[in-house]
């Protein structure tokens, strides 16, 4: 998994965090480093659909973000359709 | 590195950095940059210019209650494709007198003379979501005449209920220290 938009919502998903803090996790969680503007790509991506949402910055420079309702919902369908493809293709190779 | 990056956030459009500029910046510097950051910036600072037309942004929004009704009062500026902006400056007064009701808009686009509207409409009778309504709206010209249009028209009766949830929604952003902007997203999010 590598689409950007999912692995910040992947993140948020443990917790609000802010840019630095969901970059460290991604790489953790995902072996994934992401750039600092495809990240704040995403997250622009992610707030105007309403899927994450600012919260008030703790030092007035690092703004931390959190999952939205809707946000949440999204991450579960594509993760159920990611599980779904995971479990077909080991099933098939299984097979092969 | 850091400040030739710090630099290279000024290739984003204005209203971008407005919004996110000042916790990117903060990023870059917690951040371990590395060349292919510097890449991954300048494409990203491209697809914020091709992506920014989907952007309005709310300079104001201010609602007040009144006896019997509202006001409203917005800005919003809007991007436009040539990068400048164009802003769309409104004041909406709504007064509800029981069987009847007056709304009063005044509003403008960029440099274009202001158009005011007067609408006073009669309520008529309820059909499930909908009631019928007798209008008389009053357009003012900028030059003193006045046009004159009297029409039936059939309303949303759920409108009311959505509008009053987003304008608790708004005092509640608004007292929370949240932006214009911030509490319409926010809006966007829930509803």
């Amino acid at each position: 998994m590598s689409d950007p938009t999912l692995l910040v919502l992947a993140s948020l998903a443990e917790g609000d965090k802010h840019g630095y803090a969901m970059l460290e996790d991604i790489q953790r969680f995902a072996g994934v480093r992401l750039g600092p503007g495809t990240l704040y790509g995403a997250i622009t991506r992610l707030e105007e659909r309403g899927w994450i949402r600012p919260l008030k910055p703790a030092d007035d420079r690092r703004r931390p973000y959190a999952l939205t309702p809707g946000g949440r919902e999204y991450l579960e369908e594509q993760l159920s359709g990611l599980n779904q493809i995971v479990r077909t293709g080991l099933r098939r190779l299984k097979h092969a | 590195m850091k400040s030739f990056a710090r630099w290279l956030v000024g290739l984003y459009p204005r209203q971008w950095r407005e919004r996110y500029g000042v916790e990117f910046i903060a990023l870059l510097e917690d951040a371990n940059l590395k060349w292919r950051d510097i890449f991954d910036l300048l494409r990203s600072a491209l697809e914020a210019r091709m992506n920014q037309t989907a952007l309005p942004h709310i300079v104001n929004l201010a609602s007040r209650d009144i006896p019997n009704g509202y006001e409203l009062e917005t800005a919003v500026e809007y991007p436009r494709e040539d990068g400048s902006t164009l802003l769309v400056r409104s004041f909406h007064r709504e007064i509800d007198l029981g069987d009847s009701y007056i709304t009063l808009n005044h509003s403008t686009r960029g440099f274009e003379p202001a158009q005011t509207i007067l609408v006073c409409g009669k309520k008529g009778e309820v059909d499930g979501d909908f009631r019928t309504d007798q209008t008389e709206m009053l357009i003012l010209q900028i030059d003193g005449t006045v046009q004159r249009t009297e029409q039936t028209v059939k309303t949303w009766l759920k409108y009311d209920a959505i509008r009053d949830r987003m304008r608790e929604k708004y005092r509640s952003g608004m007292a929370a220290g949240l932006s214009p902007d911030e509490i319409h997203r926010r809006i966007l999010a829930t509803d």
